[in-house]
């Protein structure tokens, strides 16, 4: 259906970025320091790590299979029907994760800047602008990666450094905290917040040299957890620990303390949230993109375009169960750390049982064109 | 099965039609002169009557009022087309027609208080302007909190507004009409500041003052004005709060101590001290704060140690008193610091007493003695009672760069 | 049972669209010869062409003795050309024939090698062909007899001179423009272009308007893929006339619905040559001075030829300015509704309210006043251009601020409104290429209605739809938002900036050229030598210093040093 092969390793990061990239930020510094404290970023580095190791095995067995998507070579692994239930579960995972971002990021729109709008316009915004763009074949999706990654890049830096002029370095320190006990769940809970970096299964079959796909991994998971790292380590210098129990949204709270020098602009908040909504949109696109893709390739069927609408409806409603914003965020974290199982642990042990299984995919024939697209 | 619209288009237009309807409604828009730009609130304490109560957020004999106290809330509004940006045109009736719009209401609470506002205003309230908040001595004392919960939760508060405590009633403050500026609020605004950049006010705003009371090892301040005839307002220094509520105040140049301490700059204090075996009198101006702070714990108790470095320029010596020599400014440099100490510390006293730590010590010492925290202090309240105690050492290093355009 | 209904219509509307191509009756004719016999053939072109007031049949008689008739559109044809360089000749034996008999078969030959002084003449023997080449300003010469015709090129037709071509004006740069004959616009193109490489292929299009179409390229540096896609996609159209090329974009571009040009269009011939060699096609009509550059990027939207004329610097700033005054055309009037109606708290207190000020007595939310204004001045603009020159000039500024003015007086629109709208249509002039401003001016239209009802979340919205929609789309295969989108790093040195000449040795990658440098090493290394100031006042008429191998000399290659190694 479309050329294949054309993705660098440079577009490989760049997707990775950005589709970990997203409403989870807004939110970060506050789910982070309610139980890491002033330990947070050490926090946030372990869950970087982990969230690595998910990744990397999942670039392992991507480059083992280079022709294939998980729904394939999961199937050579253990066999048709446990790995059916294993793609159906990564699906309904996805579909999920859509629907709770576009719900978060609905939330937070509405909350802080458009007031009375209802809930609902803003979801279904997102996602159509979503369901719409995922029509596009592979390549066009990194173009769109690739276009928006400045958008996302420089404003959170940007945010980031004219905050700094308010820090104060007590409170980063201790650096491990001054209470270890919820570390563990700090941890996983920022974890969770990187699986984003599961639509990599999609890109590895259409790069240009997939034996390079790990240089994407390490560098796209190294920026992205740098960012949060750095956001967190901003939030926490200007707010404080205790402060950041209180305030929802500490990035928010940072942008709309900044104003540009010679006062332009103030209360920069609304105009960094429209910025934001590029980094959602990017998101959505790759979960929603993984959801279509991966069911069209279960089901076999030619291509992934009419999916795109047919599972927009289910999407929304399941975006619209939660009800009411922390029961939200309540089921956010469970959803989460359920999903870690889904995407640290299932490629560990897929990767393993291909070591030992031996198997390998077809690594000679790169223009086997049916089941890469 | 599926029936093949040939056009891709037009399925996507389908979508759209569908979906349209839905989002038709420009639920957000408020036109900008439909918006009550509410550019300054005074809160004063008061006692409701009977007969005033305004039922709008709750009926008569509601027992849920009882919880919070009475509040008058003040609110000065910026009336659309006489503010005028360039020199004042002719139209609009001369400067005679107040700029802004004065309102008063009283409320159990800050939310009441707003609504019961609301109710008279025929435009909606919008607070993503407000600058400056003024608080009166009497509200700030028996606590904070309250009113620092609806300012929070309300998206439209900025945090780099302005809390200031008043000595007098803040309603005073919100009626003022001074001659620098045409809006009230801007004259108070700019004297806050103009206070920050001349150095003589830590940039402290809401922000900092809520992070501030969120953390544990540190209590906030807040500037405390005062306010003169022609309805001039004076900084009067800082007032100091343990937890939310005020437990007193300093003067105006305990703030320059204030932040020698904490390394505030620029500096922008003038000290008038006397130069003991002259008995004459000197004029500096600081330009540059440092301080270096160490808390050692000795026998489970923390000591302190400030090092306080302060650059200066002096700027008028009285009449006998010659400075030629650099041996006449280093015998300054000697002699001056003992005052300081002695005035530093009765600062550090004085929050002592009230059991407010504004300094941020406590917060060095969670950061830095974690085990110590963590074993003997973990609250807020333990902290405060330490602070009662704590032994501090201040001393003060004084360097004079330059005597202004006089070469002696 | 539906899908048996949807077949049938299928099948009739197909079916309509078969029958819609007239000529069927020349068609029949078209394998028939000519007889030798005259009147026969006169009867055939005179029953086609008989009723047209400008057609001329004259008879004589070749050398005194063979009849013939000479047959002519006389609004097409030189006629002195006729009179002395066919007519003539023919009527007299040249000298060295004289007293040679001269076969009837022999005639043509003669004629053609010895006799007629026009160097196009051909034979023609198909009869339908005959009424083709009449059309096209061809004379027939019949012979009685002989069962050939010589037809001879003597078409004139009218030209306007060559002038600066309107659409596309330039303070520095070549000033002629293509005009709408086919021959002189190509003659323009090869002023500038003596290279062997370069081609043209000419075809013709339409069924009834049967226009020239010359496809151009240079053999070598544009990929052969892309010269026979444009042929097979001109040649797959069959229309009935094309009367503009831009009815030949229209019938080749990728995605017909998109409001973004694939293709770009312009007047000047030098943008043409430099086009094709960066490794484009160009097509050019007769009847249009137009030509079409294909594929087309959207980053060559906002370049002008200007750029490349000046100096580096100066073309860098004017590009930016350019592009920065895009982006404001597009997106101010959103802005300034979404920050107005929405989200006050971004502008300074002071601001806000003297704006608040300023909209206190207008009815409409803004909104409907920014779309007011948008669509007047969008009236405005159509109207100017239809205008003649002298009225259309003052009208505008007249238009603009006298309206504007008595606008905001009457109450009807704030004064910041008009600011704003009058900025933003003063920004999209600045776009040279006028199919890319228009829609840009088009799109304002919808992201302004976002605006109004979602704020600034509804202009990021659109926006990301806008790009999305661009990043999507491919002009002939390359995509749309090259070499932005995928990077290129060759490619980003020509479209932000500006680079110097001498850094963009290559051409851009993404038409895949054989030929990929056009800028030489030695010319390079040439450039950054140090100057040789031959004039300088303290040393006129010295000789140049050579290279030093890489040994600085004691005064460091300082050319205003007085001493001389």
């Amino acid at each position: 259906m479309e050329y294949p092969r054309q993705i660098t390793v440079i577009q490989a990061t760049i997707v990775i970025f950005s589709s970990v990239i997203g409403v989870g930020v807004l939110a970060l510094p506050h789910i982070v320091v309610t139980m890491g404290d002033t330990g947070s970023p050490f926090v946030t580095f372990l869950g970087m790590c982990i969230a690595f190791i998910g990744l990397a095995f999942l670039t392992l067995l991507g480059m083992r299979f280079p022709n294939d998507s998980i729904v394939h070579y999961s199937e050579k692994l253990i066999g048709k029907w446990l790995a059916s239930i294993g793609s159906i579960t990564i699906i309904s995972f996805y579909a999920i994760l859509t629907a709770l971002t576009s719900r978060e990021f609905g939330e937070v729109v509405i909350t802080a800047v458009l007031r009375e709008t209802p809930l609902e316009v803003t979801v279904i915004v997102m996602l159509l602008i979503a369901s719409l763009a995922s029509r596009n074949g592979i390549t066009v999706f990194t173009y769109i990666h690739h276009f928006y990654f400045p958008f996302i890049l420089f404003p959170a830096l940007l945010i980031v450094v004219l905050s700094l002029k308010n820090a104060n370095i007590l409170y980063l320190q201790p650096i491990f905290g001054n209470t270890q006990e919820n570390m563990l769940q700090g941890t996983l809970t920022v974890a969770a917040l990187f699986q984003g970096y599961f639509i990599f299964t999609l890109v590895i079959p259409h790069m240009r040299r997939p034996e390079r796909a790990m240089i994407a991994s390490i560098f796209g998971t190294l920026l992205s957890g740098g960012l949060y790292i750095l956001i967190v380590i901003a939030s926490l210098s200007v707010f404080g620990p205790e402060e950041l129990k209180v305030l929802l949204w500490p990035t928010l709270e940072l942008a709309k303390m900044t104003s540009l020098p010679g006062q332009i602009l103030e209360r920069l908040d609304a105009a960094f949230l429209a910025i934001w909504v590029t980094a959602v949109f990017t998101t959505l696109l790759s979960t929603y993109t993984l959801t279509i893709h991966l069911l069209s390739k279960l089901f076999r069927l030619r291509d992934h375009k009419m999916l795109s609408f047919f599972l927009l409806p289910l999407v929304f409603v399941l975006a619209m169960l939660p009800k009411n914003i922390l029961h939200m965020y309540e089921v956010i974290e469970i959803v989460g750390r359920l999903g870690l199982l889904i995407t640290v642990v299932y490629p560990l042990l897929l990767f393993v049982i291909a070591l030992v299984r031996k198997k390998r995919g077809d690594v000679n024939v790169k223009k086997n064109k049916e089941q890469t697209s | 099965m599926s029936k093949k619209i040939r056009s891709k288009p037009l399925k996507v237009v389908c979508i759209f039609i569908i979906v349209l309807p839905f989002l038709s409604g420009c639920w957000d828009r408020i036109e900008i002169e439909e918006r009550a730009t509410v550019l300054a609130i005074g809160i004063d304490k008061t006692e409701i009557e009977e007969e005033e109560e305004e039922m709008v957020t709750h009926l008569k004999d509601d027992s849920a009022k009882e919880k919070y106290g009475d509040y008058k809330v003040t609110v000065q509004i910026a009336v659309p087309g006489r503010l005028p940006l360039g020199p004042g045109t002719g139209m609009g009736g001369g400067g005679d027609e107040r700029p802004v719009w004065i309102l008063e209401s009283k409320g159990h609470t800050m939310s009441d208080a707003i609504t019961n506002l609301q109710q008279e205003i025929s435009s909606r309230i919008f607070l993503g302007h407000l600058r400056i908040i003024v608080v009166s001595e009497e509200v700030a004392r028996e606590g904070l909190r309250e009113i620092g919960d609806y300012l929070r939760r309300n998206s439209e508060v900025r945090r780099a507004a302005w809390l200031i405590v008043s000595k007098e009633d803040a309603s005073k403050y919100v009626k003022a009409q001074p001659e620098l500026e045409r809006v009230a609020a801007i004259y108070l605004l700019a004297t806050m500041d103009q206070a920050v950049r001349l150095g003589k006010l830590p940039n402290n705003f809401i922000g900092t003052f809520w992070s501030t009371l969120s953390s544990k090892g540190q209590d906030p301040y807040l500037p405390y004005v005062e306010l003169k005839k022609e309805d001039n307002i004076k900084i009067s220094g800082l007032a100091y709060f343990k937890n939310d509520q005020m437990v007193g105040a300093t003067t105006p140049i305990q703030i320059g101590h204030f932040m020698g301490i904490m390394q505030m700059n620029p500096g922008g204090y003038k000290v008038l001290v006397t130069v003991p075996d002259v008995n004459e009198t000197v004029v500096f101006e600081s330009v540059q704060r440092k301080s270096k702070l160490r808390i050692d714990i000795k026998d489970g108790i923390p000591h302190a140690r400030v090092q306080v470095y302060i650059e200066g320029d002096i700027t008028e010596s009285s009449n006998d008193y010659k400075i030629t020599t650099t041996k006449v400014i280093e015998q300054l440099e000697d002699v001056l610091p003992k005052d300081a100490n002695v005035r530093y510390s009765k600062l550090v006293k004085e929050t002592q007493e009230a059991g407010s730590d504004i300094f941020g010590f406590g917060e060095y010492v969670r950061a830095k003695h974690p085990t110590y925290w963590n074993t003997q202090v973990k609250t807020r309240e333990r902290w405060n009672e330490l602070y009662k105690e704590m032994p501090v050492d201040i001393n003060v290093t004084y360097n004079f760069r330059r005597i202004g355009m006089k070469a002696r | 049972m539906l899908n048996q209904r949807w077949k049938k219509y299928e099948k009739k509307e197909t079916k309509k669209l078969q029958q819609t191509i007239p000529n069927v009756d020349l068609e029949k004719h078209k394998n028939d010869k000519l007889s030798g016999n005259l009147e026969d053939t006169i009867a055939f072109i005179k029953k086609y062409l008989g009723e047209n007031d400008d057609f001329y049949i004259h008879h004589f008689r070749v050398f005194g003795k063979f009849q013939a008739a000479i047959i002519f559109l006389s609004s097409l044809v030189d006629k002195r050309t006729i009179n002395l360089e066919v007519l003539k000749p023919l009527m007299y034996i040249p000298q060295h024939l004289e007293g040679k008999t001269i076969e009837q078969d022999q005639v043509n030959e003669i004629l053609l090698n010895d006799i007629l002084y026009n160097s196009q003449g051909i034979l023609e023997d198909h009869l339908a062909d005959l009424i083709d080449v009449l059309l096209f300003g061809r004379t027939v010469v019949l012979i009685e007899g002989i069962n050939e015709a010589i037809t001879i090129e003597t078409l004139q037709v009218d030209k306007r001179s060559i002038e600066q071509p309107p659409t596309d004006q330039v303070i520095r740069g070549p000033r002629d423009g293509f005009i709408e004959s086919l021959q002189t616009n190509l003659a323009l193109i090869r002023f500038r272009l003596h290279s062997p490489d370069f081609r043209v292929k000419i075809t013709t299009t339409g069924k009834e308007s049967k226009v020239k179409v010359g496809i151009c390229y240079i053999k070598g540096i544009a990929h052969p893929d892309l010269v026979k896609e444009v042929n097979d996609r001109i040649s797959a159209i069959e229309i009935d006339a094309v009367l503009d090329v831009g009815y030949l974009e229209q019938l080749i571009e990728d995605h017909h619905f998109s409001p973004f040009p694939q293709i770009a269009n312009t007047e000047r011939p030098d943008k043409v040559v430099a086009q094709m060699l960066e490794g484009r096609v160009c097509i050019l009509i007769d009847g249009s001075p137009f030509a079409l550059i294909v594929p087309a990027v959207f980053t060559q939207f906002y370049q002008s030829t200007e750029d490349y004329s000046e100096r580096f610097l100066m073309g860098t700033l004017v590009r930016i300015i350019r592009l920065v005054a895009l982006l404001f055309a597009l997106v101010f009037t959103s802005l300034y509704v979404s920050i107005i109606s929405f989200n006050p708290e971004l502008i300074p207190t002071d601001f806000a309210v003297a704006v608040a000020g300023g909209r206190a007595g207008v009815p409409f939310p803004t909104v409907i006043e920014v779309l007011i204004m948008e669509i007047s001045m969008e009236v405005l603009r159509e109207a100017t251009i239809r205008l003649p020159q002298q009225v259309g000039g003052a009208l505008s500024i007249v238009g603009v601020l006298v309206i504007g003015q008595a606008a905001v007086s009457a109450g009807f629109v704030s004064p910041i409104t008009v600011v704003v709208i009058a900025l933003t249509t003063i920004g999209s002039f600045a776009t040279p290429a006028y199919n890319a401003a228009i829609a840009l001016r088009m799109l304002r239209f919808p992201l302004v209605i976002l605006a109004g009802i979602f704020g600034l979340y509804g202009v990021m919205v659109g926006l990301i739809l806008i790009i999305n929609h661009m990043l999507s789309l491919k002009s002939f295969g390359v995509p749309y938002m090259a070499p932005i989108v995928p990077g290129n790093f060759e490619g980003m040195k020509d479209t932000l900036i500006r680079a110097p000449l001498w850094w963009m040795p290559k051409r851009p990658s993404f038409f895949h050229s054989d030929n990929k440098t056009r800028l030489s090493k030695d010319s390079l290394s040439k450039i950054k030598e140090p100057p040789s100031n031959t004039l300088d006042p303290m040393k006129v008429g010295n000789e140049r210093w050579d290279d030093t191998d890489g040994i600085s000399s004691t005064n460091n290659s300082d050319p205003s040093d007085d001493r001389h190694i």
